[in-house]
């Protein structure tokens, strides 16, 4: 609470003027004619007066006249009558040879005992550089946007060409193996690719994990199994929307392991089915892909890790997760989950 | 007065040695050449025969020359005055019966902005989703 101090009119005009002259936002003091009582030196900094030209001066003709807008000094006749007051009023201040500037004004009238005595207070806000700043930033945002499409479309045609050439290159070389291997890095690189498709669709550098995997699968589909009839993959993903980077490697761990699993799962036409399965739970995730076909080899030896399983297994401590290998009767299991095992450790070791 | 450019002769000469004459007829625009080589490898794996162009007037050029051209599949982002997706309008119009295939790193681009019937790809590409869009597009157009 501030004590009300009763000054003499006198002491507290002066002490207005003081306050005035000082402010650093350009403020006018007007009487009921609307003549210059009082200006800051910022007023008269701001919009380039000659501050000794100011005092009794009529507002109309402060400057050089450009103050003289006939709704502003309507405004403020009614603001000096005390049938309105000014709370934000916009203007554009046009000056020769000056930009323009977008100034608000606000003005209040003076309440004193002695009604003879009308004041009006004016205080302008120059907002040219808060709209320069804001018409920077849309700016920005813009070129930012078509950075970013212009970006996604040179990675989109970049992809085209290397999977292109893998492609053209598996068609021509005479070894199966090597046109496997070739065929495999081909997968590889569309696995990449159909993330960042989602990632042009999305804003945030986020993926709806669905509908990627369900589009990857697709494509693996597509271009690896050859009778529909015989082989098929489900997907079966809930509705986690996940980082770009996580999203990444878990497309390369489903390339990998359905590739794995349609090459060595179902020999000799064998009927079946790939599952691919997510589910989170808070922090904790697990990713898996399981087979109905003839299982592993039983003999450990014949297990020779190839260079999908190297991916797998790389990609998987990437992500913190641990991968295992279940015999599913028919079939493999593979599964790779997350969990914040050290967490959970901590809470029960807290005392209760 | 109209001479063929030499791209689609060579093609034409390789066609008619390893190729029936009556395959249905896809013409690939693409400025890439990697990526034109490998587009033109997937028309032959889908069994047709190939013709290509650099850019959009080529590809007008050609379609100009001969009347066998059931299917063109092109680019969007092209140098020269045309990009894919003009052409592909400009292809509805003046030859309507023609089949319009289009593939795009841009992933604004839509079937929304094509003629209709037309397909959209984004790029990189599935080899095997275009294989089998041509042979339905052909197919269907052949009854």
């Amino acid at each position: 609470m501030v004590a009300p101090i009763t000054l003499h009119p006198e002491t507290a005009l002066s002490l207005m003027l003081a306050v005035i002259s000082s402010s650093s936002t350009p403020l006018l003091l007007l009487n009921k004619e609307l003549r210059v009582v009082a200006a800051s030196a910022s007023f008269c900094r701001a919009f380039g007066i000659d501050p000794g030209s100011m005092p009794g001066q009529e507002f109309a003709k402060v400057g050089a006249g450009e103050w003289a807008m006939p709704q502003l000094t309507s405004l403020l006749e009614a603001t000096a009558s005390g049938a309105a007051e000014i709370e934000a009023y916009e203007i554009d201040l046009h000056r020769k040879g000056l930009p323009v500037c977008h100034l608000i004004i606000r003005a209040h009238k003076l309440d004193y005992s002695d009604k003879s005595q009308v004041l009006l207070l004016m205080a302008v806000a120059d907002m040219t550089k808060a709209k320069a700043d804001d018409k920077f930033k849309d700016d920005l945002v813009r070129q930012k946007d078509i950075l970013l499409r212009e970006v996604q479309h040179r990675v989109a045609n970049s992809l085209q060409i290397i999977a292109s050439v893998l492609m053209q290159s598996a068609r021509k070389v005479q070894s199966d193996e090597t046109r496997g291997h070739l065929q495999d890095a081909h997968h590889r690189v569309m696995s990449i690719a159909a993330v960042q498709q989602q990632l042009a669709a999305s804003t945030l550098g986020n993926v709806e994990l669905a509908p990627y995997l369900i589009q990857l699968c697709k494509s693996l589909s597509a271009s690896m199994v050859h009778d529909h009839e015989q082989l098929s993959i489900k997907v079966d993903v809930d509705d986690s929307i996940i980082d770009a980077d996580v999203s990444v490697s878990l497309g390369l761990i489903v390339t990998e392991l359905v590739i794995n699993a349609l090459k060595h799962a179902f020999p000799e036409h064998r009927h079946g089915i790939i599952d691919v399965f997510y589910r989170a739970h808070g922090q904790n995730w697990t990713l898996s892909v399981s087979d109905d076909g003839v299982g592993m080899p039983e003999n450990a030896n014949d297990k020779k890790p190839g260079l999908g399983t190297n991916i797998v297994e790389a990609l998987a401590k990437r992500l913190d997760a641990e991968v295992v290998i279940t015999t599913a009767h028919p079939g493999t299991k593979v599964s790779i989950a997350h969990s914040q095992i050290a967490m959970v450790e901590n809470v029960i070791l807290e005392p209760a | 007065m109209h001479f063929e450019r030499p791209v689609s002769r060579t093609i034409r000469r390789q066609s008619e040695i390893s190729m029936s004459p009556n395959k249905p007829v896809v013409l690939v625009v693409e400025d890439h050449t990697l990526i034109r080589q490998a587009a033109l490898d997937i028309v032959n794996l889908a069994g047709f025969e190939a013709l290509e162009a650099r850019n959009a007037d080529e590809a007008i050029k050609i379609l100009e020359s001969r009347a066998d051209i059931r299917l063109v599949f092109t680019d969007v982002e092209m140098p020269g005055t045309m990009d894919g997706l003009k052409l592909v309008h400009y292809i509805r119009d003046r030859w309507p019966p023609i089949k319009i295939m289009v593939a795009s790193g841009r992933a604004i681009v839509g079937e929304s902005q094509l003629p209709a019937g037309a397909r959209f790809f984004s790029k990189p590409y599935d080899e095997a989703s275009i294989i089998g869009t041509m042979k339905v597009m052909l197919t269907a157009s052949a009854i």
